[in-house]
C-alpha cells in the first residue's frame, strides 16, 4: 500500500484561520435578533427548605420579559447518571430545597442585563435555614444532616452516601500475609476548577414552528438534546443544538447545566431568544469543579517490590447533587487497576453528598487523584527495600496482551518502553541516586517518575459515533459528523483520515459538525474517544465511498478491483497509469449508471461491540474498551529551601498513545496537561470555607501564565499502525498526561529533599513544615 | 437604570473605519466593539481584567477592552482581531501563530495575536522574559504556552525574513 500522506502529519488545523483573524463565532457570540438576557438568583444558603418565592415585584420592572421558578418547570429531575441504581437526583431549578451555596431557585428573562439583575434583586425567596455539612468523612457519620437518603442499596450504617462502588479479585487478605512488607497510607487531593476561558453559556431561540434551537458551549450536542428534552417534557425531534466554537471545556461542560435549561425555558415563555452567559464569578462559586477526593491505599510486596496484594478506600466529595461522584469512583478502579499487575484487589468507593457545589469531570477524572496516591507510594515501598523506582515500575508494568481483570485486553502496551525510553532519556538513575547529602545549600534538585494508563471511548451514553462521507460534483468530500471540536482538533484529524483513505487533498474535504439535526449521532468528546471512536466511524464512511468509486471505476475501466489504485482523485489500473478515472468522472458515472447513486459513504463505530451494556457502576463488571494508553513521565524540580518554593524544572513525557494521528496536535495536548498538573502540584486551588468559595476570581486563583511555562519534552512510544482500509487502535491524548506527572513531581521533591507530600497542593508552606521535621 | 440610562455620542475609529456611537456612560469599550459594532473577535474571558482575553490596540498600545470605559476611548484609534487581515492575507503573526500549533480552543487567541504584534513592533527580537513579560497577563489553558512561545519567536523571525 502506498504511503501515508496526511494521517501522521503535522497537519494545521481547519479552524485555525478562522481562529486567528476573530471570524470563529462561540456561543458567546452569538447575537440573534430581539435576543434577551438571561440572569439565575442563586442560593445564598448551604443547606436549605425553600418556603416562598415571590416573583410579583421583579415581574413589574420594566423590560423584563419572563421570571421562571421551580413552579415553572414539570419537576422532572436529572443527573449525569440516570440509571435504576442512580435514578436522577437533581431538579433543573430547586424545588423544595437547596443544598449547596449558589444553587439556582429563579431565572429572568429581560431587555438588557440592568433589567435583569434589578429583577433577580426583587425576587423574595423565603428559606428555613437547615444544617449543612461540607467534609465527606463528617456527612457519611449518622447524625450528620441528611442532604439525601443515602442509597438504599448500600447496606452499611452510614448516611449522604450517593453512591458505592465495591469491586475485588483474588484474595487480598492472603495476599498481604503472603507479603514481605505492607504499608498503608492516605492521599488527598484538593478542588480545582477547568479553567476554560470561554464561560459557560447559551443560546436558545423558541422557534414559532415549535422547535427549540440551542447553542450552548459544551463537549457534545446530542447529551444535551436528550437531557434538554427530557426536563422541558418535549420530543428530542423538537430540540435542535447546533454547533458553535466551543472556547475550552476539560470535563466542565458534559452534563446538562440548569443554565441551559432556564435559557430554553425563558426562550419558549417570551418567543423571543434568550442568551445567558454565566459571570467569571459564578462559575467559581456556583459551577461544577473536578472531584477532590480521599484514597487509602495499602499495598503488599514481595521483597523484590513484586505487588501480592492491594486494598483501595476512596472517598469521593460529590456535592449537593450526584454529579459525576459515582463515575468517579467506578473511574478510579480503573485508574488503580490498569498500569500495573495486581495478583489480589479489593477496592471499596463511596460517594458522598455534601453542602457543596456539585463536581463534575474534570481531564483525567479521578486518573491524577489515584497515580499521586499509588505512584507515591510505590517510591516509598522502593526506598524500603532498595529497589529503584524504575525497576519496581518494570517489575509490576502490565505488557502486551494481558488481560485485566474486568476482561479487557490491553492488546499493544508500551508501558515497559515508555519507562525505560523516559529513564535513559532523563539519565534518571544516576540523577535520582544522587545522595541528600551531597545535596547542600538553599536549592536542592531532584527528580521523579509516575506512570499512568488510560482508557478511551468506553460505553456512555449515546456509546458510539456514527459519520458520512459524501461525494460533491467536483470529486471533492463533504464529512458530517456529530463531534464537536472543542480546541482539542477533533476536525482536523477526522479529515485527514477522510483525506487519507480517499487520497484526497486535505483542503477539498470540509467538515460539517455537531448539530443534532444534519450530522449523525457521536460518542461526545469525553471519555477520551474521539479519535478512536469518530475516527474509525470516519474511516470506515471514506471506505463505504471507496468502495463504490471502485466498483464504478472496474466496471468503466474494465479492470480487477485488487487492480485499482488511488491517488490525487483518481483512480489508476495499477502499472497501466494512463488508464484513470477522476472522481469527478466516477461520481459522475455513479450518477449515471447507477440510478442516480451520488456516492454517499456511512461509517459507525463503537467500543467493545459485542458488549451488550456498559460495565456496573455498582459492581465494576463487565468490559470497558478495548483502548488503553500508557505512559510514564518524570518530573526534575528544584526546591528552595528557604521559602519552600518548587520550580518544575523540566516534565517529560513517554507516551504509548498508539501512533500519533497528528503529531502536532498530540504535543500540544500533552504540554498543556503538563501545564495543568503544575497549576494542580503548585498553584491552583478553590478555597471553600462552609461550602462558599474564598477566592472566585482569575487574580487569587492562580492559573499558570507564559511565566510559569514547563519545559516540555516528549518521547513517542510508537505501538499500533494506521493502514488505509484497516481499523485502528489509536489510543487517548487528552487526559491519560495530567496524572503521573503530578506523583512524578512530589516523588522528586522527596529525591530533592525528603519531604513526603500526602496532599496537594505542594504548597511551600508543606515543604517548610516538611524540612522542620526531618532536621 | 434603564429610565435613567444616559447615552453619550463618540467618535470612534476601529480598524482604520471611522463610526459615531451613542453609547451608555457605563459601557465598556468591550461592550460597544461586540455589541455595537458586532466586532466580536474580541473575547470576554472574565470581564475584570485578569484573563486577557479582550486585548485590543488602542492608539497602538494594547489595553484591557474590559476595563475600559467606551466614552474614555473618544476620538481614538483602536485595532481589534478583525482588522489585522487584509483582504484575506494572514500576517506574520497570524502564519506563525497557526504553523506552531498555538492555537487549540481559540479563546484567547485574538488577544495574544495582538500583544505580540504589539511586542514585535516594539522588539523584533524578544528574548524568553521578554515574550513572558508582553504575554504575562493572557491567560491560555489549553496550549501550555509552549507553542505559544514557539510562534513569538517563529513570527520575529518571519517579520525579520519579510524586511
Amino acid at each position: 500500500m502506498s504511503e501515508l500522506d496526511y494521517v501522521g502529519k503535522r497537519i494545521l488545523r481547519k479552524d485555525g484561520p478562522d481562529k486567528v483573524t476573530g471570524k470563529a463565532i462561540y456561543t458567546v457570540d452569538i447575537q440573534l435578533k430581539g435576543q434577551l438576557v438571561g440572569r439565575i438568583l442563586r442560593s445564598p444558603h448551604a443547606h436549605a427548605r425553600i418556603l416562598d418565592i415571590d416573583i410579583s415585584l421583579a415581574l413589574e420592572v420594566p423590560g423584563v420579559k419572563a421570571v421562571i421558578t421551580g413552579k415553572d418547570t414539570l419537576g422532572i429531575k436529572h443527573g449525569f447518571v440516570e440509571t435504576p441504581r442512580y435514578p436522577a437526583d437533581q431538579y433543573p431549578l430547586a424545588m423544595d430545597k437547596v443544598r449547596f451555596i449558589g444553587e439556582e431557585v429563579a431565572a429572568v428573562a429581560a431587555t438588557d442585563v440592568y433589567a435583569a439583575d434589578k429583577a433577580l434583586s426583587l425576587i423574595k425567596v423565603t428559606y428555613e435555614s437547615l444544617p449543612a455539612v461540607f467534609d465527606p468523612e463528617e456527612a457519611m457519620i449518622p447524625g450528620a444532616p441528611e442532604i439525601h437518603p443515602s442509597h438504599p442499596k448500600v447496606k452499611e450504617d452510614l448516611v449522604n452516601i450517593g453512591g458505592k462502588t465495591a469491586s475485588g479479585w483474588g484474595d487480598v487478605e492472603a495476599g498481604f500475609q503472603e507479603a514481605d512488607y505492607v504499608r498503608e497510607d492516605r492521599f488527598e487531593s484538593h478542588l480545582r476548577t477547568h479553567g476554560f476561558l470561554e464561560p459557560h453559556a447559551t443560546v436558545a431561540s423558541f422557534e414559532a414552528d415549535g422547535k427549540l434551537n440551542v447553542w450552548t458551549s459544551s463537549q457534545g450536542p446530542f447529551i444535551k438534546r436528550a437531557k434538554l428534552a427530557k426536563t422541558l417534557g418535549l420530543p428530542q425531534s423538537s430540540v435542535r443544538v447546533k454547533k458553535a466554537y466551543v472556547g475550552g471545556a476539560f470535563g466542565g461542560k458534559i452534563d446538562l447545566y440548569t443554565h441551559e435549561f432556564c435559557a430554553a425555558l425563558l426562550s419558549m415563555k417570551t418567543s423571543r431568544p434568550v442568551e445567558i452567559i454565566a459571570t467569571r464569578e459564578e462559575i467559581f462559586t456556583a459551577y461544577r469543579h473536578g472531584q477532590p477526593m480521599i484514597v487509602t491505599v495499602k499495598t503488599g510486596v514481595k521483597k523484590d517490590g513484586t505487588i501480592v496484594a492491594q486494598e483501595f478506600k476512596t472517598i469521593n466529595n460529590s456535592g449537593g447533587y450526584r454529579g459525576s461522584g459515582v463515575v468517579v469512583i467506578f473511574l478510579v478502579w480503573g485508574f488503580a487497576m490498569a498500569p500495573y499487575r495486581i495478583p489480589n484487589m479489593k477496592y471499596k468507593g463511596y460517594s458522598v453528598y455534601t453542602n457543596n457545589p456539585i463536581r463534575s469531570p474534570q481531564r483525567g477524572h479521578g486518573a491524577p487523584q489515584m497515580r499521586f496516591a499509588v505512584e507515591s507510594q510505590l517510591d516509598m515501598i522502593a526506598a524500603e527495600l532498595g529497589i529503584s523506582p524504575i525497576d519496581i515500575r518494570l517489575k509490576n508494568a502490565r505488557v502486551s496482551g494481558e488481560m485485566l481483570p474486568n476482561g479487557d485486553n490491553v492488546h499493544n502496551c508500551g508501558l515497559k518502553d515508555c519507562v525505560l525510553d523516559i529513564a535513559k532519556h532523563t539519565d534518571f538513575t544516576a540523577k535520582f541516586g544522587i545522595s541528600r547529602t551531597e545535596k547542600q545549600g538553599r536549592y536542592r534538585k531532584g527528580i521523579g517518575i509516575g506512570v499512568s494508563a488510560y482508557f478511551g471511548g468506553s460505553l456512555i451514553y449515546p456509546n458510539s459515533s456514527s459519520v458520512i462521507v459524501k461525494m460533491n460534483d467536483d470529486g471533492s468530500v463533504s464529512l458530517l459528523t456529530g463531534s464537536l471540536d472543542i480546541g482539542q482538533g477533533s476536525e482536523t484529524i477526522l479529515c485527514q483520515i477522510v483525506a487519507e483513505e480517499l487520497k484526497i487533498p486535505i483542503e477539498e474535504v470540509q467538515v460539517f459538525a455537531a448539530d443534532t439535526e444534519t450530522t449523525p449521532v457521536d460518542i461526545g468528546v469525553w471519555i477520551s474517544g474521539n479519535a478512536y471512536v469518530t475516527g474509525n466511524a470516519a474511516r470506515e464512511a471514506a471506505g463505504d465511498v471507496r468502495r463504490k468509486l471502485m466498483t464504478i471505476a472496474a466496471e468503466e475501466l474494465n479492470a480487477d478491483i485488487e487492480n485499482l489504485i488511488f491517488q490525487n482523485k483518481r483512480v489508476y489500473i495499477s502499472g497501466q497509469p494512463e488508464r484513470s478515472l477522476s472522481y469527478e468522472e466516477l461520481v459522475a458515472l455513479s450518477i449515471q449508471k447507477h440510478r442516480g447513486d451520488s456516492v454517499i459513504g456511512n461509517g459507525h463505530w463503537r467500543t467493545m461491540r459485542d458488549e451488550p451494556f456498559h460495565p456496573s457502576l455498582a459492581t465494576t463488571k463487565g468490559r470497558w474498551t478495548e483502548n488503553y494508553a500508557f505512559d510514564a513521565q518524570t518530573a526534575e524540580v528544584e526546591v528552595d529551601t528557604e521559602t519552600g518554593n518548587v520550580r518544575l524544572l523540566k516534565a517529560v513525557t513517554a507516551h504509548d498513545c498508539g501512533f500519533p494521528i497528528n503529531p502536532l496536535q498530540v504535543e500540544g495536548q500533552i504540554d498543556g496537561q503538563v501545564s495543568m498538573a503544575l497549576g494542580h502540584a503548585f498553584m491552583e486551588e478553590i478555597m471553600m470555607e462552609k461550602g462558599r468559595t474564598l477566592n472566585p476570581s482569575w487574580l487569587d486563583y492562580r492559573m499558570p501564565s507564559i511565566c510559569n511555562i514547563a519545559d516540555s519534552e516528549h518521547i513517542d512510544v510508537i505501538t499500533e499502525r494506521y493502514q488505509v482500509g484497516k481499523p485502528y487502535r489509536t489510543k487517548e491524548v487528552g487526559e491519560g498526561y495530567v496524572s503521573a506527572i503530578l506523583a512524578a513531581i512530589a516523588n522528586a521533591i522527596y529525591n530533592a529533599v525528603g519531604v513526603r507530600l500526602f496532599s496537594t497542593p505542594f504548597t511551600p508552606e508543606k515543604i517548610l513544615k516538611g524540612l522542620e521535621k526531618i532536621k | 437604570m434603564t429610565t435613567t440610562q444616559r447615552k453619550k455620542i463618540i467618535g470612534l475609529t476601529v480598524n482604520e473605519e471611522t463610526y459615531e456611537l451613542a453609547v451608555e456612560c457605563q459601557e465598556t469599550l468591550l461592550d460597544v466593539l461586540r455589541n455595537n459594532l458586532g466586532l466580536t473577535g474580541t473575547k470576554e474571558g472574565c470581564g475584570t481584567g485578569e484573563c486577557g482575553s479582550c486585548t485590543v490596540l488602542l492608539e497602538g498600545e494594547p489595553i484591557l477592552a474590559c476595563l475600559m470605559l467606551a466614552v474614555e476611548c473618544e476620538n481614538k484609534k483602536i485595532e481589534t482581531i478583525e482588522g489585522q487581515s487584509i483582504n484575506g492575507d494572514l500576517t506574520p503573526v497570524q502564519e506563525a501563530f497557526l504553523e506552531k500549533g498555538a492555537v487549540q480552543c481559540g479563546f484567547c487567541t485574538p488577544g495574544m495575536v495582538l500583544a505580540s504584534t504589539d511586542l514585535l513592533k516594539r522588539n523584533p527580537d524578544p528574548s524568553k522574559e521578554d515574550i513572558m513579560e508582553s504575554l504575562g497577563g493572557h491567560l491560555c489553558r489549553c496550549t501550555g504556552y509552549n507553542k505559544i512561545m514557539e510562534f513569538v519567536h517563529h513570527a520575529a523571525k518571519l517579520n525579520r525574513d519579510n524586511t
